[in-house]
């Protein structure tokens, strides 16, 4: 296990392949082919339409779920096909779509560049996008799956309507992270936020839902407006908005990055990421972009692993992994993105370990997730961050799709304190075995997936010279992570059997019932949490998961240990980093060998952070099992705990209400619009309308005053002409003097 | 044929207007149907015969004379620009009669008739290359909108017909003035010698307008056009009217008669005086930032359906007015295709609030809520051009509002030369940047717009669509529409709230006797109507390429026009003057080529020295 990952991801750069920089493996005149891929946004349209007509016409049964896994199968396997016969792995190829924005006007100009536009729909495939491309169909087929039985209420109402959206966020997915472009990227990137918004909102009755599918979709438009200004920003300074170009002409920059002349680059290039990474802080829910993706909870459990948990939300991170070369362009934006990721991740850890709805934890601990992400792309460890990307889809579509079997099998409970000792009621013994793999997974806990990948993250944070505070936050976030963790597998898992059922038990369909769902914020319900013991719902029968749900589950579980074994892969800091020294992504060798460099508290980080980071998850595990395991007399309390918290008092009170952030931001910017825009309706009424207004009442008001004057009686005429004479005699004189 | 297809087109409605007054009014749906149908195949006809190649060119010219004495014919054509535009007027035409049928019951003949000729006037603005039919057109487009609105409207409809009709005649007036100085110097000044309207001959006289005089011709016609689009602060008769206005009339009225301004600033303002509009290009940007922010939040605090898209217009309509002002390509073929996707996009939006207002009597939103339970294939539609309407990408609106941003961000003198501290060495542009006064900063605050339409949009949605369903009293679930309608009324005049919504019981228009038997969902006309605007939607977002390229000829033209001006100007020409690009190169059009030839006649001894030098980006040296 003395694997210096980071020594081996650096060195790779000089025994890898391609010996050159990132943006030459670039943009090295890719080839054409890779034609298979073009079949995946197909496939998935296909179902779009397919589905589509299925609810047009009605169809009760599961064909739309059927017809879903099949096409989903079928992506996956052109994928999987593209990438075995290494199309695109060692260097990018471009498959050519048809043509879309491309415009040229030509004719004026010596450079002719800039005077069109060329935005195509063709998929740029190198190993960075096969990486995605591998999990995001992969998932999504097993997510299918799942939800072929997880839906089944909803056969003949929403069941067309879910996986109609459902393909289409592949699609969408698919068109985003294989663009060969940033417009097609752009349309990728709002197509899975119009999926996320339907798919949110599936549940449409709940205004909670509309609610939070509306926030989703406008605060990712917040960060889609910087993605936008950024590709507004490299067309203008590029003159392209193409990959291949973009990334050839950033490399004199990049060259400047290296050899520490910051003043030679340009500040519209620095600026570049900034902007970026606005969109790829919304879309991957990162300060202070992150407050939609905890109430995403909403939608159903399947979309919330697969799109707010293993795929959409990481396509910030993709973002920035495959424009790393504009990224290596800029003196500040890296730094920025690995402090935003860590104050994220330190944040959302902070409200997780406080919440009681096991399905908010999670979305929490995704949030905080996507927070080491970044802060590995930060910290100069695309390998890493991809790294984590990858097992943490798996664990995380894992950890949600239990949740999920629960929330299905216990009528829509959620609350931790409510469930107890799940793994021996019969029939969720799988559900349980997933849950502790996905637990340990997620808490770090020593050789499995997690574990390598945070480790990588961390490991490269204490290395990068200036970002050991970093390390260190994340290290205590690590700790933080392992307890929230295994708090809802002992409270929820083990223990004493007892468990009372959600309120859906009492009304299947949906309906205004249960408005103040099962979702909505149990702060204020803390105290009187559990008013009758499970049973008094004696007739309550929970429904184990069936197959499907149990297939899938067992698949997730083998991929989420399985994943462990893609570090030891290939030479040098496993397959991932074999994938990624051959993408955009790659770091060109001088940046990524620092010369000096940092430490552990005197040692290698890279030789003892296995341990470091071994000790703080076991740590953060042992205090969950005290708290929440050993101190637990009944589903509901556990003693130790509540006093704890008691003690704590304010802070885990506000830890709970999550910050404030909400209020805050509420406060803040919505509630001022708000008023301004009253301000400006009774303005437009008023002031705006009002002139217009005015300038119509004008003449009729001039006529009005002068009518008197028409009275028809003669003297009064005679008065008028001889003061009209005296005036007009008197201006006379007066000029005339 | 091909010659006298225009005329045909004006002429066409015109006839069946007559006949449908003639006929029994049973038959006055059909006929006006069958007029609109004709039109429309027509000018699927045209765009059959149009070539596409050279579509910067004037095609299916043809010239009756009129006012020989004045100089005065009927001259028309079109060019690729006005092409597309008259297509989404001639397929309007059907739309609006099919969206009518039942909402129509009263004074059948006079509607059909007005919105017949209204559709020959919205024809006739597109077509002409005279500026006396153009503005004959341009006018005659009030009386039809104001009968439509005065009649068939709904309460506050006579406040609303007249607002509408003096607001915007007022304008027209201004611009009318501005229009006829153009004329008069082109008669004193021109070659040709005596009065011309001629379009092409006017362009070539007006190159040689004093520089104050252009100022004061673009102020005119700026206050005529601006009216129409509408541009903040000119806008407030649009929301009223709108709101008042039949559904076929909110629908003309958003899908063709807010583009004859924008149209107008594009082949009149832009052309007659490129300079003053250039040097004027960053206050009408600024005022079209204004209204979309200004309108966009408007929009979200509106309590009634029609008003809040009402509102959206002007909010669209100021990046159209952007995208113009950037005055490149990139941003003046975005204006351009705005005005073919709002058309179409807030165009069906309006539809779609027409047949929920026929079914419910009501558009408020307090009163709405939830239809997706009751009406999916409405709420189909309904989000499907909601997003269209945000500029989601893959339908119709991105492409135009991207490029319209992007045309702003990059039309910036600034850029290479120190700006954000770009350290590109004096005189050496960015690839993408095109000279112009706009900047980073103007597409930034626009693109402000595009959060705040989400905010509204979604808010819309949010309400009408999805929640937990709310109908107003006496449509609940199995009540007898006809039966329920007199309670409903009863129960809604009580509080008074709601009086504006609520047309007050019997009209003397009676065009409230709307029960017709309406299933809760749509029906297979209105989704017919619905289904080949979406399919255009989606298919000009999917595959904008042919629109771009049936507009790029025109648009060319007209960029490489502003760019001539050279009032982006502060650039040096760095290239020997044998060198500098003719813009018209490659789309060759007979009195183009001549009145650039004449601007660059003109340029030498008219422009101050130092301050105008058309280089255009000749000092970019890559």
């Amino acid at each position: 296990m003395q694997v210096t990952l980071i020594d081996l991801a650096t060195s790779s750069v000089a025994a890898a392949l391609a010996a050159e920089t990132p943006a030459a493996a670039a943009s090295g005149t890719p080839g054409a082919g890779a034609r298979l891929m073009l079949i995946v946004p197909v496939l998935t349209l296909l179902g779009t339409v397919l589905c589509g007509l299925c609810a047009a016409l009605r169809v009760k049964s599961k064909l739309p779920a059927w017809t879903t896994v099949a096409l989903l199968a079928g992506s996956f396997a052109a994928v999987a096909a593209t990438f075995s016969r290494g199309e695109g792995v060692l260097s990018p190829v471009i498959a050519h779509g048809f043509e879309w924005i491309s415009i040229a006007w030509g004719g004026w100009g010596s450079g002719g560049l800039g005077h069109g536009i060329t935005a195509n729909f063709s998929f740029y495939v190198d190993s960075l996008t096969l990486l995605w491309m591998l999990f995001v169909t992969g998932l999504a087929t097993l997510i299918a799956l799942y939800a072929s039985e997880y839906m089944s209420h909803d056969a003949g109402t929403g069941y067309c309507r879910f996986f109609a959206g459902f393909n289409l966020f592949v699609f969408s997915m698919s068109c985003l992270v294989m663009a060969d472009n940033l417009v097609l990227l752009y349309l990728g990137w709002e197509g899975v936020g119009l999926c996320s918004y339907l798919l949110i909102g599936y549940f449409y009755k709940k205004p909670s839902a509309v609610a939070a599918a509306k926030k989703a979709f406008i605060v990712n438009r917040i960060g889609d407006l910087g993605l936008a200004l950024g590709i507004f920003l490299i067309y203008v300074q590029f003159g392209s908005v193409e990959y291949a170009t973009v990334f050839e002409a950033a490399r004199p920059y990049i060259d400047s990055f290296r050899s520490g002349d910051f003043a030679a680059i340009p500040a519209a290039v620095q600026l570049i990421p900034i902007l970026l990474m606005v969109g790829a802080f919304g879309k991957s829910a990162q300060l202070p972009l992150y407050v939609w993706l905890p109430d995403a909870m909403e939608g159903p459990t399947p979309v919330s692993a697969l799109i707010h948990a293993a795929t959409m939300v990481t396509a910030g991170v993709y973002l920035i992994a495959r424009t790393y070369p504009l990224f290596l362009c800029s003196e500040h934006a890296l730094p920025v993105v690995a402090w935003v990721g860590t104050l994220t991740a330190l944040l959302a850890a902070t409200i997780g370990m406080a919440q009681f709805d096991i399905k908010r934890i999670m979305a929490y601990s995704t949030v905080s997730q996507l927070g080491y992400m970044f802060a590995g792309l930060g910290a100069l460890t695309s390998v890493g961050a991809a790294f984590h990307v990858l097992t943490h889809a798996f664990f995380k579509a894992l950890l949600f799709l239990c949740c999920g079997a629960v929330m299905h099998g216990f009528a829509g409970q959620l609350d931790l304190r409510r469930l107890s000792g799940l793994i021996r009621v019969p029939g969720w013994k799988v559900v349980g075995v997933g849950m502790l793999i996905g637990c340990a997974n997620l808490a770090g806990f020593p050789f499995t997936a997690g574990f390598f990948s945070k480790d990588m993250i961390l490991a490269e944070a204490f290395v990068t010279p200036g970002m050991a505070p970093i390390g260190w936050l994340l290290l205590l976030t690590a700790g933080l992570t392992a307890y929230y963790t295994f708090r809802v597998f002992f409270r929820v898992f083990v223990g004493p059997v007892s468990f009372e059922p959600g309120d859906e038990v009492h009304s299947h369909a949906h309906d205004e019932a249960h408005t103040h769902g099962h979702s909505s914020d149990h702060a204020n319900t803390h105290d009187q949490a559990p008013a009758h013991a499970s049973t008094a719902h004696g007739h309550f029968h929970p429904h184990a998961p069936g197959w499907a749900i149990n297939t899938v589950l067992v698949i997730l579980s083998g991929l989420s240990i399985a994943a462990a074994g893609l570090y030891f892969m290939g030479p040098h800091g496993g397959w991932v980093a074999s994938m990624i020294h051959h993408s955009s992504a790659d770091l060109p060798a001088a940046i990524g060998e620092h010369p000096s460099h940092g430490s552990f508290l005197g040692m290698d980080p890279h030789k003892v952070m296995y341990y470091v980071s071994a000790v703080v998850g076991f740590a953060g595990i042992a205090a969950a099992f005290i708290l929440h395991y050993a101190g637990r007399t009944s589903a509901a309390t556990s003693r130790r705990a509540d006093t704890l918290s008691d003690r704590l008092g304010v802070i885990a009170r506000a830890a709970r209400a999550k910050w404030y952030v909400d209020e805050v931001y509420d406060y803040l910017i919505r509630t001022p619009l708000w008023v301004l825009s009253h301000v400006f309706h009774l303005v437009d009424k008023l002031i705006v309308d009002g002139l217009v207004d005015l300038f119509g009442w004008l003449p009729r008001a001039f006529g009005r005053s002068i009518r008197p004057s028409q009275s028809g009686v003669l003297h009064g005429y005679a008065v008028g002409m001889a003061g009209g004479l005296a005036v007009i005699l008197l201006i006379v004189l007066l000029v005339a003097w | 044929m091909a010659e006298s297809i225009l005329i045909l087109l004006i002429l066409l409605p015109l006839a069946f207007a007559a006949f449908t007054s003639w006929m029994p009014r049973r038959h006055a749906p059909t006929v006006a149907l069958l007029g609109t149908s004709i039109a429309l195949v027509l000018g699927v006809y045209a765009a059959f015969i149009f070539d596409w190649n050279i579509t910067g060119r004037y095609q299916f010219e043809n010239t009756v004379e009129w006012l020989p004495a004045l100089g005065i014919s009927l001259k028309v054509g079109v060019d690729g620009v006005s092409m597309l535009l008259l297509l989404l007027t001639l397929l309007l035409g059907p739309v609006c009669v099919l969206a009518s049928l039942t909402a129509i019951t009263d004074r059948v003949r006079t509607y059909y008739a007005w919105l017949l000729v209204l559709q020959a006037a919205m024809t006739g603005v597109f077509v002409a290359r005279d500026l006396i039919l153009f503005y004959t057109c341009f006018e005659f487009t009030l009386i039809p909108m104001y009968i439509l609105i005065s009649l068939f409207g709904s309460t506050n409809r006579r406040k609303a017909a007249i607002k509408f009709f003096l607001y915007t005649f007022t304008g027209s007036i201004i611009a009318l003035a501005g229009l006829v100085y153009v004329a008069w110097h082109a008669s004193e000044h021109a070659v040709s010698g005596g009065w011309t309207f001629d379009l092409d001959r006017l362009m070539i006289a007006a190159a040689d307008l004093p520089p104050s005089a252009q100022g004061w011709v673009l102020a005119a016609l700026l206050l005529g056009f601006a009216v129409k689009v509408p541009l903040f602060p000119l806008h407030t008769w649009l929301p009223l009217a709108h709101t008042e206005a039949p559904t076929a009339g909110s629908v003309i009225l958003a899908g063709v008669l807010l583009k004859l301004g924008t149209y107008g600033i594009y082949r009149l303002a832009i052309p007659f005086v490129p300079a003053a509009f250039a040097e004027f290009a960053p206050y009408l940007a600024a005022l079209s930032i204004v209204g979309i922010v200004y309108g966009g939040l408007i929009c979200w605090v509106q309590t009634d359906i029609k008003k809040l898209v009402a509102y959206s217009s002007v909010a669209h309509l100021g990046f159209c007015v952007l995208g113009m002002t950037a005055g490149n390509e990139i941003g003046l073929s975005g204006s351009v295709l705005y005005m073919i996707n709002h058309g179409l996009s807030t165009g069906a939006l309006f539809l779609l609030i027409g047949m929920v207002y026929e079914r419910y009597h009501t558009r408020d939103m307090g009163q709405l809520g939830g239809l997706a339970a009751k009406m999916p294939v409405w709420s189909t539609f309904m989000v499907f051009f909601v997003m269209s309407s945000v500029g989601l990408p893959g339908l119709n609106g991105f492409i135009s509002e991207f490029m319209c941003l992007l045309g702003a961000f990059q039309s910036a003198d600034g850029w290479g030369m120190g700006l954000w501290g770009s350290a590109a060495p004096e005189g050496v542009f960015l690839p993408g940047s095109t000279p112009g006064l706009l900047g980073p900063w103007y597409a930034a605050l626009a693109g402000v717009g595009m959060i705040v339409a989400a905010i509204y949009l979604l808010q819309l949605t949010g309400k009408v669509v999805w929640g937990p369903l709310v109908e107003p009293a006496g449509h609940g679930d199995g009540a007898h529409h006809g039966h329920q309608h007199t309670a409903h009324e009863a129960g809604h005049d009580a509080p008074g709230a709601h009086n504006t919504l609520h047309p007050a019981s019997p009209s003397p228009a009676g065009n409230q006797q709307r029960h017709s038997n309406l299933p809760a969902d749509l029906n297979a006309r209105e989704i017919g109507i619905l289904v080949p605007l979406a399919a255009l939607c989606l298919f000009l977002g999917v595959y904008p390429k042919p629109s771009l390229v049936a507009i790029s000829g025109s648009v060319k033209q007209t960029a490489a026009i502003m760019r001539e001006a050279g009032v982006f100007s502060k650039r040096p020409a760095t290239l020997p003057p044998a060198e500098q690009p003719t813009p018209v190169e490659a789309t060759p059009s007979a009195p183009r080529e001549a009145q650039s030839g004449a601007q660059a006649a003109a340029k030498p001894s008219e422009a101050p020295p130092g301050a105008v030098t058309l280089s255009g980006h000749g000092g970019m040296s890559r």
